[in-house]
């Protein structure tokens, strides 16, 4: 479980940039954190391995303060994908990039050789590519999969879908949502609304350094005043269900207006717009 | 809070001297440095220093350079005191003995170093790297590529260095520990982090070049700029200053 105790952080004493943030995170969670640029969201995410302090409160990873252990001993606990992929990767092949983390760790040995080549037939990497010459989709996608080998229980993704086609999204978003389901925390900055609707299942939004609200991901993008507070445009699907139940008042109380999933609005909507057309295509 | 060598804005007569004639009297004051060994000189040239950092609030910055230059010249310091014998013996070598005078010169080169390079780290502090390339090019008659070219390289450490930051921060998060170990293993975990570094520094370097050329970089000349850059009193009286400064370093380095 990952804690955040009224939490004041900053680069430089002059500049705030937490004012006091707390938030859980429950093991097994998929949280999404949403926000302008400079809201603290990235901040947050670098408190949450201890890559940065906290000037008070207390952040706790599985009931200890990140104040306590080594940002290399949070490894372990908490894999952290960064926004840019080429500060992650360092190794002249795939292979060696994949086995990189547990060197790190001081984890190589045969079970270590079996899951990455395990991996690198799974995401159909060819082992002795060179990774500078790799597309950007393909460098984010092998530093994503670094992380997925090693397994950490906690997944801190910032910004992972940034600079990538619909494509290279989809196949890493999928990736993350499988290492979800395979029961990791996965917290999360995202500036797309539409992969935070379609892959997280609380958000929380950030405004200026403080938590401006947080709660189920369709709760929250539904918040109107939320989203103008932290400057946000929901997704389109949102879009349409709060258009649909502003002019169709009797759908409020429907799914149109209280579905959880892109899937069961896009649903209710269709379900609601067929129901009011009739055979003749009339209204 | 800027970065090492980034331009940090104010209005202290440092930042609004012509470009040039900052950069013709740093360069001047750091030759004064080295054209004595007069420890007192080079001491009161050190405080000189500090006062111009002073004037125009940049003492946490210099004192941040002071410790980088001082660690560097460290190491030359203790290479002059393991070869350098001279004055009375305090400690016999193998190979000679560390003297009196062996800790006079290596506190000489220390107290040299740090003293040239305050003015010179300051200038980039007080001047935007715009001005000292049109100015150089305007005044000095510089042709622009090469000017580009200099503050290009002043302008890229402190985005090399926090490219190197970040790269070492995602190491870190995958388990490097960078803080454990002897030089050795510090080093020896370094080195595979160059490739990064490098590869970041050819594609941003030729992503620059590639914005420079199709913004015009080969049509521009001397006349291409709209800034003048007159020379007000106080360039020239800093100018004059800093030539005094030769002399006198000179003429002790003669007489003394």
């Amino acid at each position: 479980m990952i804690e955040f105790k009224d939490v004041h952080a900053s680069y430089d004493a002059a500049l705030p940039i937490l004012k006091g943030v707390s938030f859980a995170v429950e093991r097994g969670e998929f949280v999404a954190f949403v926000g302008t640029n400079g809201a603290g969201k990235s901040t947050t995410m670098r408190l949450v391995n201890g890559l940065l302090k906290p000037d008070s409160g207390q952040v706790l990873v599985d009931g200890v303060p990140t104040t306590e252990l080594k940002t290399s001993e949070f490894a372990r606990t908490v894999g952290f994908l960064f926004q840019n992929p080429d500060r992650q990767i360092c190794c002249n092949t795939v292979r060696e990039e994949l086995l990189f983390g547990f060197k790190a760790l001081g984890m190589e040995g045969p079970e270590a050789d079996a899951r990455v080549d395990a991996l690198i037939e799974d995401f159909g990497f060819d082992p002795n590519e060179d990774p500078f010459l790799m597309n950007r989709g393909a460098r984010q996608l092998l530093a994503l999969a670094s992380i997925v080998v090693l397994a950490p229980p906690v997944v801190v993704l910032d910004e992972p879908t940034t600079g990538l086609d619909y494509r290279e999204c989809v196949k890493v978003m999928d990736i993350v949502g499988r290492m979800h389901e395979g029961g990791a925390t996965v917290i999360m900055v995202c500036h797309d609304m539409e992969v935070v609707a379609d892959y997280a299942e609380r958000c929380i939004v950030m405004s200026d350094g403080a938590v401006v609200d947080d709660g189920p991901t369709f709760e929250v993008l539904r918040n109107r005043a939320t989203l103008e507070r932290a400057s946000l445009v929901p997704p389109q699907i949102v879009d349409v269900s709060l258009e649909l139940t502003r002019l169709v008042p009797r759908l409020a109380g429907t799914a149109v207006a209280k579905a959880n999933t892109v899937d069961e609005m896009a649903a209710a909507i269709v379900a609601a717009s067929v129901g009011s057309v009739d055979e003749g295509g009339r209204r | 809070m800027s970065a090492f060598l980034e331009y940090v804005p104010g209005a202290s007569p440092l930042h609004r001297m012509n470009p040039v004639a900052k950069l013709g009297a740093a360069a001047l004051f750091a030759i004064a440095c080295f054209c004595t060994s007069n420890l007192v000189f080079l001491a009161v040239l050190l405080v000189v220093g500090f006062a111009l950092a002073a004037s125009c609030g940049m003492v946490r910055q210099t004192i941040g350079l002071a410790k980088a230059v001082f660690a560097f010249s460290l190491i030359l310091a203790i290479v002059q005191i393991l070869t350098t014998p001279a004055g009375a013996v305090l400690v016999q070598l193998p190979w000679g003995y560390i003297g009196t005078g062996s800790l006079l010169a290596a506190l000489t080169t220390v107290v040299r170093l740090v003293a040239a390079a305050i003015p010179l780290f300051l200038v980039f502090y007080v001047t935007k790297m715009n001005d000292v390339t049109n100015a150089v090019v305007k005044v000095l008659h510089v042709p622009y590529k090469y000017a580009f070219t200099f503050t290009s390289t002043i302008h890229f450490i402190p985005v090399f260095m926090n490219d190197m930051a970040g790269i070492m921060e995602a190491q870190t998060a995958r388990g490097v520990e960078f803080d454990a170990g002897g030089i050795v293993k510090k080093v020896r975990l370094m080195v595979p982090l160059c490739v990064p570094l490098l590869v970041s520094s050819v594609r941003k370097t030729n992503s620059a070049a590639i914005a420079a050329e199709v913004r015009g970089f080969n049509l521009r000349t001397a006349a291409s700029g709209y800034k003048e850059y007159p020379f007000a009193a106080l360039d020239v009286a800093a100018l004059a200053g800093s030539v005094v400064l030769v002399a006198v370093a000179v003429a002790l380095g003669v007489l003394l």
